[in-house]
C-alpha cells in the first residue's frame, strides 16, 4: 500500500488536464481553416496555371496577403497538432519520438514565418 | 487469460480485420492529413517562395507543375484536401455530440465520400 494520495500520483503524469488545450486548439484551428476554405479554393482555381505577373498582382492586395498569413498560421499550427498526435500514437522509441516532436514544431514554426515573410514581400513589392 | 493466437491491435490490419466504413474513413483522415503535411503544404510554401523570389524561380515551378508528376501531386492534393475537409466537418459535428448513431455515422461517411469526389472534380475542372 502506498501512502501517496491519488492526486499526487496523477499530477504531471498523463491525464493532468493538459490534453484539453490540445484538443480545443485542434478544433479551433480547424474552424478557422474551414472559414478560409472558400478563399483557398477560389485562389487555387483562379491562380492555377497563372503567369508570373498575374500571380504577383493577385498576391499584392492587402486582403490576399492578410488571408495568406492567417491561413499559414492556422494551417501550420493545425499541422503541428495533428502530426504530434500521429507521432505520439505510432512512434514508441522515446528518443526518436521526442526528436520528431521537436522537429515538427520547429519546422511548422519556420514554415509559418517563411510564409508570412513571402506574403509581406509580395504585398510590399520589395 | 490464455495466451492465444488472437490478434492484438497492431497486427489487426490484414487477414484478421474486416474493413468498415468507420475505420477506413478514420484512417483516411489521418493519411490525407499526413500527406498534406508532407507534400501539399511544402508545395504551397515553395509556390509562395518562388513567387516572392522572382520570375525565373516561378517559371521553373510552374513548368514542373505542368508535367505528369506535378499534375499527379496536384490531383492527389485536391482529393486529400477535400476528403480532410469533409472528414473534419464530420468530426466537428461529432464533437458537438450530434449524428453519433451508427446509421447516421455510416450515411455521413458515404456522404463525405460523395462530396469529396464531387468537390474535387469541380475544383480540378475549374482549375484546368
Amino acid at each position: 500500500m502506498s501512502m501517496r494520495n491519488p492526486l499526487a500520483r496523477v499530477r504531471g503524469m498523463g491525464s493532468s488536464g493538459g490534453g484539453v488545450h490540445h484538443w480545443r486548439a485542434q478544433r479551433y484551428s480547424s474552424l478557422l481553416i474551414l472559414l478560409l476554405t472558400s478563399w483557398v479554393l477560389w485562389m487555387g482555381v483562379s491562380l492555377a496555371g497563372a503567369d508570373y505577373a498575374t500571380a504577383r498582382a493577385a498576391m499584392a492586395t492587402p486582403f490576399n496577403a492578410g488571408m495568406t498569413i492567417l491561413l499559414a498560421g492556422a494551417v501550420f499550427y493545425h499541422m503541428q497538432l495533428g502530426l504530434q498526435v500521429v507521432i505520439e500514437d505510432y512512434v514508441h522509441m522515446a528518443g526518436l519520438e521526442f526528436s520528431l516532436l521537436i522537429l515538427v514544431r520547429f519546422a511548422c514554426l519556420a514554415a509559418f514565418l517563411i510564409s508570412a515573410m513571402a506574403a509581406l514581400k509580395l504585398l510590399l513589392g520589395a | 487469460m490464455s495466451t492465444s493466437k488472437r490478434p492484438v491491435s497492431p497486427y489487426m490490419l490484414g487477414p484478421y480485420y474486416k474493413f468498415q466504413i468507420t475505420s477506413v474513413l478514420s484512417i483516411l483522415n489521418r493519411l490525407t492529413g499526413v500527406f498534406m503535411s508532407v507534400v501539399t503544404a511544402p508545395l504551397l510554401l515553395c509556390w509562395l517562395i518562388a513567387l516572392a523570389s522572382g520570375e525565373t524561380a516561378y517559371a521553373g515551378l510552374s513548368a514542373w507543375l505542368g508535367t505528369l508528376p506535378g499534375k499527379l501531386v496536384i490531383t492527389a492534393s485536391v482529393f486529400s484536401f477535400c476528403f480532410h475537409l469533409f472528414g473534419g466537418i464530420r468530426h466537428l459535428i461529432w464533437d458537438a455530440g450530434w449524428m453519433m448513431e451508427m446509421p447516421q455515422v455510416r450515411s455521413s461517411g458515404w456522404l463525405a465520400i460523395i462530396a469529396t469526389v464531387v468537390l474535387s472534380l469541380i475544383v480540378l475542372a475549374a482549375g484546368s
